[in-house]
């Protein structure tokens, strides 16, 4: 079946171009230390909202050289009553590939200090510019990736057995069991999503470190999204429960609980797929919408729903354009996200197939 | 007589359903640790004495079951208590719920005289680029996060002159005459509804689009097209009505999902609506007033519901029979 | 054919990637600067209002240019807009400005140096400090036609300030040893305000604004209840009866509130004739200052205060443009990072700061090292884009109280670690700080999320001290959750807040330097707490702020608070940061603009006109 949904998607040309999108981000955000030319938290404080590096391939004899960068030199203007940023003509930075930078621990446990891409060491290379507090946007966006974009993954490994299991026993057992399970989805299911999730948001004790933090969002984004996907998995045990091999398994005297997971649980797995791929996107969104209130991932810690609540300021967004990219990349990723989903659910729609 | 049986039997159903609604949202807003006062607090020329007024005025001293029932008592008879600056609760909300349904009304309408058509559109091309592009381009309205794309629309509105920044009316509202007024609320209201539009209108086409597929997939659309009725006379005459009668269930829904949607585009844009005022009273841990248009919006939704299951019993007759 | 379009569309895609990687170096030739108008922080005041007799009423007379009537100003109010328009309920600062609108007090300071000047009162006189006799003016009149006199005087004050009812921080504030002020009417003009010790806040307290008594007496008779609900925002415009130059004619909720001249005010220009000059002034209710901005951008309000980056484009833009940019000096707001020096236990007997903490944070060579680690000046430069000052004092820097004689320091990482060596903390592996017994010195740091300013403030405040070997966990949490720890749980290490002060009154900062204060965030003590366990410095505060208000002379006075500056600079239980630069932008359509750095830009409303620009 996971070949019949990559057959599909490699015959799809927008499905492809967006499922290589998204492996290349997830390829990056991997290997995020390795990439970023800075830490997450690298700061340097006389960059603060610097913009971006430029880079030259033909210097100013007009000869072709080595990619070079040279640095910015703030001053401040006391009658404009601006930072003003120069380039430093007086020193190029060669951008060097491979070398030596800050350390860290690649794929968290091996020591190393190798980079994609530096510059020497008092030069700075900010290929996206820097935010407020003079740290580098490139290296923030892969660290901040991370977070958005699985954040999404983790929020479903939570909802989904949840889902299962709720919908599946209400759906099997029928009566009042399931009338009484019905209501109560539907009861969470009648709160207004966005409302519940920002007063969940909202209420989160402060004290908690931000890994802690991360998990609960996770949670009270399963949370809000279970009922919904439990409904529809109730609908479809209904009908499944009355197929053949369940009422054997049922003569052969499996416990409820088992034929419910082993037979009942595993027919819907289509349709699961699917929910994945489309509620994907629905999250990253909802982590941005989240931290554009201050309710999601904090400072220091990057996010790009974070990241982008430094952009919403006019006049960042006039005069300081790169701090708009994390914006777009959550514009790419959940773009990418729906195609596949609309691709694999024209897959996996068994309706679709015969005609 | 027997559907007005069943609509009754449907009207009765909800109340449990409501009185659920009021348990979960209730608990989940007084288990916080956050304390309604805190603003007060913080001012200084506010004195012990008041805050402890205020402290007993709200029932703050008491367990929670007892400020539940306290809570529910006074919703039922319809008073929704007053929110933490001492302003009445029901009149808050009275002033942005017919800003919010003016809002939701001409985004759902819009969506659905742009998206149902559309849809039918993509599963007659089924298949085809056509229907590829379609599905693409609506995709694009679906990613942006709607409070960045408020933002981009605000700032085209300043660069451009051609609009105005956010709210619902100008200042000068009250000096206008009848046709002045209209023009200056549609004016407000042009790029509100643009992003929500834009937003919403990914998810109805697909709906449509698999709807349509599904019945013209159908045996008796088969049958029809075996009989040699032209495709057209099929898809129009015959497949159509049964495609559309299931989005019918869908308005509810959308009801309350634009109504979550709006929050941060009312907010952005600054309409007094329901979405922005909920959104501050949260912030600020208002219990009375987010309770409140916690329910109102429950409210809305099951209304919602029952409307369009009414509808479905008066268009469907198989319905009409199963009730 | 397919084949051959696709290698066309990935050549150019490909030229493109090569396009974007090929720059040449060039250097800019340098730009003539374009015209900058200086912005200077001078002020300049016409003279002030004068009473004046004509036809047995005492009107108040501008001093300032004779202008042209007519027009309307557009502001805005950031945040829900007012909650209510009685101005003895108001509980904010935006509904006791508008309220203050409608409402005129009996005196209001003057724009230039604080001073106490005439408003809705025609005068007052003093010998001992005790009792003040206020003149009112005869022949002026609520908007309903009804003369205002001493008996509106005599009931505002005993059945609503006194009586407690509505927002009683007046009333709170004029208790002197217990006991309450006695206001008794003199003859129909005139009153008189008693106390028994001289109090010097006590002229500025009793200037309130002034209830008609035919309108709020059958409401005071109903209860507190009936009366917190009176003069609401729900009310209809034509029922307010007022005094103000303004009068409500429509409120919005969330979209704006619209007031309209009073024409029959007691105030005139110099040919005579009655102010105010604008017929209407709106205030549009934004959410946030990024609305705020675009509505300044697209024309739709008049004035506006900008901060920090956001003033450069306007001000490369001003010579060129339709408004323009004043500057207002220090704000009144001052920056901190507060350190919880509670030693006290809670009700379960745990202390509300682990006691391994407790011992750095008592130590003041700890708060000092702290203090010479903070990179004020890359604050200032980095979040305010260089427009605040470094700030080391409580009073702010526009406080006409302000003990010039704390200088401050540059940041010195150098001299923070010999504080931290010689007061027995010691560094390990790596460079991180441990204290005598051994223990990594680590705490938390909070600050309200959702507020960029500050949360960039804590992502420096964090790396300064880490410079200094500490691990600072950096928590911005919700706003109600942060001030419940700081009045109720008092469960944090170390806070960085904001809190504005009088520039005219350090009197008014009682309830956070007192030691029973309600804001007395660093030592903050319960009701239960009746232990006196106060530290050496703050028992000093307590009898500083006892006994300053109690002086007469400004010199006795400005000694008393030289003192507690000088204290909490020393002490440093409150490690000071910096204070914004107040910049506000008008439309050069509006004259007699006279900003202070008291009272901002639209104090004098009355006066100020619309011409053509």
């Amino acid at each position: 079946m996971i070949k019949d949904i990559f057959e599909g998607i490699l015959k799809d040309k927008f499905a492809t171009i967006a499922l290589i999108v998204l492996i290349f981000i997830y390829f990056c955000l991997f290997f995020a230390e390795f990439i970023a030319p800075y830490s997450m938290n690298y700061t340097d404080r006389q960059l603060s909202y610097v913009p971006p590096s430029p880079i030259f391939t033909i210097d100013e004899n007009g000869k072709l050289s080595k990619p070079y960068t040279y640095n910015y030199k703030r001053t401040y203007d006391e009658e404009l009553m601006q930072t003003v940023f120069k380039l430093d003509r007086s020193k190029k930075y060669y951008l060097k590939f491979f070398a030596r930078g800050e350390e860290y621990s690649f794929l968290w446990f091996i020591p190393m200090d190798r980079h994609l891409i530096t510059v020497d060491n008092d030069g700075r290379l900010y290929l996206l510019g820097g935010d407020i507090n003079g740290r580098d946007v490139f290296s923030r966006l892969l660290f901040g990736g991370r977070i958005s974009m699985t954040i999404g993954f983790l929020a479903l490994f939570v909802l989904f057995p949840i889902g299962l299991l709720y919908g599946g026993i209400s759906g099997y057992f029928g009566g009042k069991i399931d009338m009484f399970m019905m209501r109560f989805a539907e009861a969470v299911m009648s709160i207004p999503s966005f409302y519940l999730l920002i007063i969940l948001a909202a209420v989160l004790p402060s004290n908690m470190t931000s890994s802690q933090r991360l998990t609960l969002i996770v949670v009270i984004l399963a949370l809000i999204g279970w009922a919904g996907f439990a409904r529809v998995v109730r609908g479809m045990v209904l009908s499944i429960k009355n197929q053949d091999f369940v009422k054997s398994a049922k003569m052969a005297g499996s416990s409820d609980l088992r034929i419910i997971i082993k037979e009942v649980l595993p027919q819907t797995t289509s349709y699961v797929i699917v929910a994945m791929t489309l509620s994907v996107p629905g999250y990253i969104l909802s982590e941005s919408g989240l931290s554009f209130l201050g309710l999601g991932i904090q400072q220091p810690d990057a996010s790009w729903g974070n990241m982008l609540k430094e952009a919403q300021e006019y006049i960042n967004i006039l005069y300081r354009p790169w701090l708009l990219t994390p914006g777009f990349l959550i514009f790419v990723a959940v773009l990418s996200f729906n195609l596949i989903g609309d691709t694999i659910r024209d897959i996996l729609d068994p309706k679709s197939k015969t005609r | 007589m027997q559907i007005l049986f069943y609509i009754l039997k449907r009207i009765l159903q909800t109340i449990p359903l409501l009185i659920l609604v009021s348990i979960i949202s209730f608990f989940i807003i007084r288990l916080s640790p956050v304390d309604p006062l805190a603003e007060l607090k913080l001012n200084p020329s506010i004195s012990k004495e008041t805050l402890k007024a205020e402290q007993q005025r709200l029932g703050l001293d008491k367990p929670l079951p007892i400020q539940y029932l306290l809570w529910a008592k006074s919703f039922v008879k319809g008073d929704l208590g007053v929110t933490t600056t001492g302003e009445k609760v029901s009149v808050k909300l009275a002033e942005r719920i017919p800003n919010t349904l003016l809002l939701t009304i001409i985004v759902i309408f819009l969506t659905w005289s742009v998206g149902v058509p559309l849809g039918i559109l993509a599963a007659i091309k089924w298949k085809t680029p056509f229907d590829r592009i379609l599905t693409v381009l609506t995709s694009i309205g679906m990613a942006i996060p709607s409070f960045f794309f408020a933002i981009l629309m605000l700032i085209f509105a300043v660069k451009s002159g051609w609009f105005p920044v956010g709210g619902l009316t100008s200042y000068n509202y009250d000096d206008m005459n009848f046709i002045q007024k209209f023009f200056d609320i549609a004016h407000h209201l042009f790029l509100p509804v643009t992003v929500l539009f834009t937003l919403s209108l990914a998810g109805l086409q697909r709906q449509m689009r698999a709807n349509l597929l599904d019945v013209l997939d159908s045996d008796y659309v088969k049958f029809a097209r075996a009989k040699g009725l032209s495709e057209n006379k099929v898809i129009f005459k015959h497949a159509l009505r049964n495609a559309v009668n299931p989005m019918i269930t869908l308005l509810g829904f959308e009801f309350s999902s634009l109504l979550s949607g709006a929050a941060l585009t009312e907010f952005v844009f600054q309409y007094p609506g329901l979405g922005r005022l909920i959104l501050e009273a949260v912030l600020k841990s208002d219990i009375n007033l987010v309770m409140a248009s916690l329910m109102i919006g429950a409210v809305m939704l099951v209304v919602g519901n029952l409307i369009a299951d009414i509808l479905l019993i008066l268009t469907d007759p198989r319905i009409r029979a199963k009730a | 054919m397919k084949r051959i379009l696709y290698i066309i569309l990935s050549i150019i895609f490909l030229t493109i990637c090569l396009k974007a990687c090929i720059k040449r170096d060039i250097p800019p030739k340098e730009r003539l600067n374009n015209r900058i108008l200086k912005t200077d922080v001078t002020f300049k005041f016409p003279q002030e209002s004068r009473n004046v007799v004509l036809g047995g009423v005492d009107y108040l007379q501008s001093q300032a240019p004779v202008g042209k009537f007519g027009g309307e100003m557009v502001v805005s109010t950031i945040g829900e807009g007012p909650k209510t328009f009685n101005p003895f309920t108001s509980k904010d600062a935006v509904s006791s400005s508008m309220s203050g609108l409608m409402f005129d007090s009996l005196f209001t300071i003057s724009p230039n140096d604080g001073k106490v000047i005439p408003k809705l009162a025609k005068s007052y006189e003093t010998k001992d400090g005790k009792k003040y006799i206020v003149h009112l003016r005869q022949g002026i009149k609520w908007s309903d036609g009804k003369p205002i006199t001493a008996d509106d005087v005599v009931f505002t004050w005993n059945k609503i300030i006194l009586a407690g009812l509505g927002n009683t921080s007046t009333r709170d504030a004029v208790v002197i040893d217990g006991k309450l002020p006695k206001v008794t009417k003199i003859d129909n003009y005139t009153v008189k305000f008693e106390i028994l010790k001289p109090f010097s806040p006590f002229i500025r307290l009793i200037s309130v604004q002034i209830a008609p008594k035919h309108i709020f007496e059958p409401v005071t008779k109903q209860g507190a209840r009936a009366f917190d609900m009176f003069y609401s925002t729900n009310t209809k415009p034509d029922n307010f009866v007022t005094s103000g130059a303004f009068r409500l004619k429509e409120y919005k909720a969330a979209q704006r509130v619209v007031f309209e001249r009073n024409s029959d005010y007691y105030m005139l220009n110099k040919k005579n004739q009655k102010l105010p000059y604008l017929d209407k002034i709106i205030y549009l209710i934004v959410g946030d200052l990024n609305n705020e901005i675009l509505k300044f951008e697209g024309h739709e309000i008049d004035v506006i205060s900008l901060r920090g980056s956001n003033v450069a484009p306007y001000k490369i833009k001003e010579a060129d443009s339709d408004y323009k940019i004043y500057n207002l000096g220090a704000d009144t707001g001052t920056m901190f990072v507060a350190i919880n020096l509670n030693p006290r236990r809670n009700s379960e007997n745990k202390f509300y700061v682990d006691p391994k903490k407790q011992y750095w944070f008592s130590d003041k060579d700890f708060r000092t090292a702290i203090d010479y680690a903070l990179d004020r000046k890359n604050m200032v430069q980095n979040i305010a884009n260089g427009l605040a000052k470094p700030l080391f004092t409580a009073e702010s820097l526009n406080s006409i109280f302000l003990n010039t004689k704390i200088k401050g320091h540059e940041r010195n990482l150098k001299k923070a670690k010999e504080v931290l060596i010689n007061a027995g903390f010691k560094y390990g592996n790596n460079k991180k700080l441990y204290d005598k017994f051994g223990n990594r010195v680590e705490f938390d740091l909070y600050t309200n999320a959702g507020n960029t300013e500050r949360e960039a403030i804590g992502v420096m405040v964090k790396q300064d001290l880490e410079d200094l070997g500490m691990r600072v966990n950096f928590k911005p949490v919700e706003f109600n959750t942060l001030v419940n720890k700081m009045t109720t749980t008092f469960d944090w290490d170390m806070i960085i807040m904001g809190l504005t002060g009088s520039p005219l009154e350090p009197h008014d900062g009682l309830n956070v330097w007192h030691s029973k204060g309600s804001l007395h965030l660093f030592n903050q003590r319960t009701e239960d707490d009746k232990k006196d366990d106060r530290f050496t410095f703050e028992k000093r505060l307590d009898e500083i702020f006892e006994s300053a208000a109690l002086q007469t002379t400004f010199a006795s006075r400005k000694k008393l608070y030289d003192e507690y500056q000088q204290i909490v600079y020393d002490e440093k239980p409150f490690i000071y940061l910096y204070s914004p630069v107040r910049m506000v932008a008008v439309r050069k359509k509006f004259r007699n603009i006279y900003p202070s750095q008291l009272l901002g830009i639209t104090y004098n409303i009355e006066e100020i006109y619309k011409d053509k620009y």
